[in-house]
């Protein structure tokens, strides 16, 4: 038979139970705005019966503990889309640098290209005429230097890309091993039976963090998290980080390395670390590729022509612009090899006055160089190129984007705290509080009533 | 079923959206262009490149066209004084040639003679801006000085040589007749007829004088024959110029096609994605601040 003093522990019990829902509820409501932060529920669950005889008295609630809750598979599709996201997005935002140079058609090699031609069409109305002499000599300066720069603008956001790669690498150790000193406490917390929701938030956003800077791989084994490169390359197994290192490589940019060693920099698929790879080693090579040919293929082609007129004085034609020594750097060495004037070789037959040759020259600007294409059909595939890049990169940000944003709306609609449950709960709370605390006193009111039978007052 | 209890990011993302919507459209409206960089449509920048490669070649030509049209017009006039100049001498030598004129008249017709002689030397020696137009390609030296040894009366220092301009896409046109060809030619022989009239007048008979007159006359017709290629290049320029003219107005459209902005749409763009913003906004402060604690005492 229960009696007074076993109602006064299951109403204590309650309190401290309410108590600890409360605490709970509180701490959901102080991380409402923590990002990555899991909601926590309470654990309530039924007290032992009691046996007595043939009557089973319940012996109230425990407080078992609380969870955090969280869709793994969900957290896992996240740190895939944010892998992506970070990708295309780096891309873009070198792309949008290499766009602005190729904007606007009546600038760069296009444009300059273009005035070339033209001053040559202008000097073949009169061929002996030194302003247009003059005029056509500058045009080709202006022509060498759009190549020169067009080069050097795509260089220098190529070096950009390579001098990232080490700098994110680093970022990468740092964050596999705080992820890994997370997984050793995680285990821990697990080990004793508890949960471990605060800490395991910490190591999901970390997580998050890296999947923005490379592709990563997330596997549970019983001994904690396994992370590593969608190629298998170990980051990070349990409690134990393993740096990626980076170095200069054979042609002289940054390469990643494995902590075995192993060069790794061509298997790299998410992240920052493959957006800045993927500018360096596919988009500029590619871009720099066409600009080198067009510079070579158009000063090769210009100078045999050149070469078969004759100059103002009658003399036959020299290099009209510095022959290439190679495809690669034609458009960074792009120059103009005549230092005056009168050596343009408009004439075909060696008298001055004949613009037999100009008109050879002016016809190269319609003709196929090796390549297949007019100069300015290749310029202008260049442009294409060039948009086609961006926009991809555009197209999967936003894509990218827009997943990322739906994944997020539904871990929040998992995890996310809700102040109006939290508010509810609370007001739940605090009335069962109330009452357990109702029942301490009429318990007490009781054993008084008692007492006083004691007393026979 | 549990819903998203944190709109604040959603809200967010949706401002940005909206105005991103109202930036590209004002971006569209103040250049007045759909593409402003090539990813807005690369095939459109690609193909700008052209277009506004033919529109520089297109006011090229219509400069090259000045030019020439001063050059060839300059030509024409030289060539027409030219035709004044052989009737003027053709004359002459009919009232030398009669047999009736006397010795000191004579002697006045050969001195005039001789004054038409330097002149078409001048004029056949016509340049522009330092240029001679009737040397062949040989353009830096006069083509013609009077010379008494040669049976012509005249050295010819130019070449054979012929230029040629484009002035339209596929279009080209010869822009010099050298001297030799119009003054000297197989239909007759202006220098060389104009020094044997001379002779003639001064030592020879009247049938000699005659025929040298003879001679004159077909020079004549041969460089007033001539005179058409300078006319025939004048009116291509002409019709040339407007279908130039014409081009320039068709590639100005193509490019506005490819690359320019629907003003009437984007107009309409910005004004749906104000609308936006500002449905965005009052829903955000209709949503965000309500909450369960507002109903709780």
């Amino acid at each position: 038979m229960p009696g007074l003093n076993t109602s006064l522990s299951i109403a204590v019990q309650a309190l401290q139970a309410e108590q600890g829902a409360l605490n709970v509820t509180t701490t959901n409501i102080a991380n409402v705005n923590t990002p990555g932060y899991s909601r926590e529920v309470v654990n309530f669950t039924e007290a032992p019966v009691s046996q007595q005889g043939n009557v089973a008295y319940g012996t109230g609630v425990t407080l078992e503990g609380f969870q955090s809750v969280r869709d793994q598979l969900l957290q896992l599709r996240i740190y895939e889309e944010t892998q992506q996201q970070s990708n295309s997005q780096t891309q873009l935002n070198s792309l949008n640098q290499i766009q602005s140079m190729f904007s606007d058609p009546t600038q760069g090699v296009g444009g300059a290209l273009s005035t070339f031609f033209n001053s040559l069409s202008q000097l073949s109305t009169d061929p002996t005429n030194t302003s247009s002499r003059q005029q056509v000599l500058s045009a080709a300066n202006s022509l060498a230097d759009s190549f020169q720069q067009a080069a050097s603008n795509l260089g220098t956001i190529q070096s950009g890309a390579d001098q990232a790669i080490p700098q994110t690498v680093t970022q990468i150790n740092q964050l596999t091993q705080q992820i890994a000193t997370l997984n050793v406490q995680v285990a821990q917390l697990q080990g004793q039976g508890q949960d471990p929701g605060t800490v395991q938030d910490q190591r999901d956003q970390l997580i998050s963090q890296l999947s923005g800077l490379v592709d990563v791989s997330v596997t549970q084994t019983e001994h904690g998290l396994t992370l590593t490169t969608a190629n298998g390359v170990p980051l990070v197994v349990a409690g134990q980080s393993f740096a990626l290192q980076s170095g200069t490589g054979a042609n002289a940019l940054q390469e990643v390395f494995s902590a075995q060693g192993q060069d790794i920099t061509s298997q790299i698929q998410g992240g920052q670390l493959a957006g800045d790879l993927q500018i360096r080693d596919q988009v500029i090579p590619q871009l720099l590729s066409q600009l080198n040919t067009l510079a070579s293929q158009f000063a090769t082609s210009f100078n045999t022509t050149q070469k078969a007129g004759f100059d103002l004085s009658g003399k036959a034609g020299q290099n009209f612009f510095t022959p290439p020594s190679s495809v690669t750097g034609a458009a960074a060495n792009f120059s103009v090899a005549i230092p005056d004037p009168s050596l343009i070789a408009a004439s075909s037959d060696g008298s001055a006055g004949s613009n037999g040759n100009l008109t050879q020259l002016i016809a190269i600007g319609n003709q196929q160089l090796p390549s297949g294409s007019t100069p300015m059909e290749m310029y202008s595939n260049l442009v294409q190129q060039v948009g086609n890049f961006g926009a991809t990169a555009t197209a999967n940000v936003n894509a990218s984007n827009l997943s990322l944003q739906q994944l997020t709306d539904q871990r929040s609609a998992v995890s996310g705290v809700s102040l109006d449950e939290e508010t509810t709960n609370m007001i739940q709370y605090q009335r069962a509080y109330e009452a357990a605390a109702r029942v301490v006193n009429t318990v007490d009111s009781m054993m008084q009533t008692l007492m006083t039978m004691g007393t026979g007052g | 079923m549990r819903v998203n209890p944190n709109m604040a990011p959603d809200v967010v993302a949706a401002v940005w959206r909206t105005q991103s919507q109202e930036e590209t459209a004002l971006q569209e409206l103040s250049t007045g262009k759909r593409v402003n960089v090539p990813s807005d449509d690369p095939l459109a920048a690609a193909q700008m490149v052209a277009n506004q490669d033919q529109a520089n070649r297109a006011d090229q030509y219509l400069q090259n066209i000045d030019t020439l049209n001063n050059q060839m017009q300059t030509a024409g006039t030289a060539l027409g004084s030219v035709v004044q100049a052989l009737t003027q001498a053709v004359s002459l030598g009919v009232q030398g040639s009669t047999g009736t004129v006397s010795a000191a008249n004579r002697q006045e017709i050969v001195q005039n003679l001789q004054g038409i002689q330097a002149q078409l030397v001048q004029l056949a020696n016509t340049a522009v801006s330092g240029g001679y137009l009737f040397g062949g390609t040989a353009t830096t030296a006069a083509p013609y000085t009077l010379d008494s040894a040669s049976p012509s009366g005249v050295t010819y220092n130019g070449n054979s040589g012929t230029n040629t301009v484009q002035i339209a896409e596929g279009l080209s046109v010869q822009t010099n007749l050298p001297g030799n060809q119009i003054f000297q030619n197989s239909g007759g022989d202006a220098f060389g007829a104009l020094q044997q009239l001379i002779t003639a007048l001064q030592s020879g008979t009247a049938s000699a004088a005659q025929t040298a007159t003879n001679q004159v006359r077909d020079a004549l017709a041969s460089v007033s024959g001539q005179q058409i290629f300078y006319s025939n290049a004048v009116n291509q320029f002409n019709s040339t110029q407007t279908f130039l003219n014409q081009e320039q107005v068709n590639l100005t459209a193509q490019a506005n096609n490819l690359v320019g902005a629907d003003i009437t749409k984007v107009a309409t763009d910005l004004t749906q994605a104000q609308t936006a913003y500002s449905a965005t906004l009052a829903a955000a402060a209709k949503i965000l601040p309500t909450s369960l604690l507002d109903y709780l005492k």
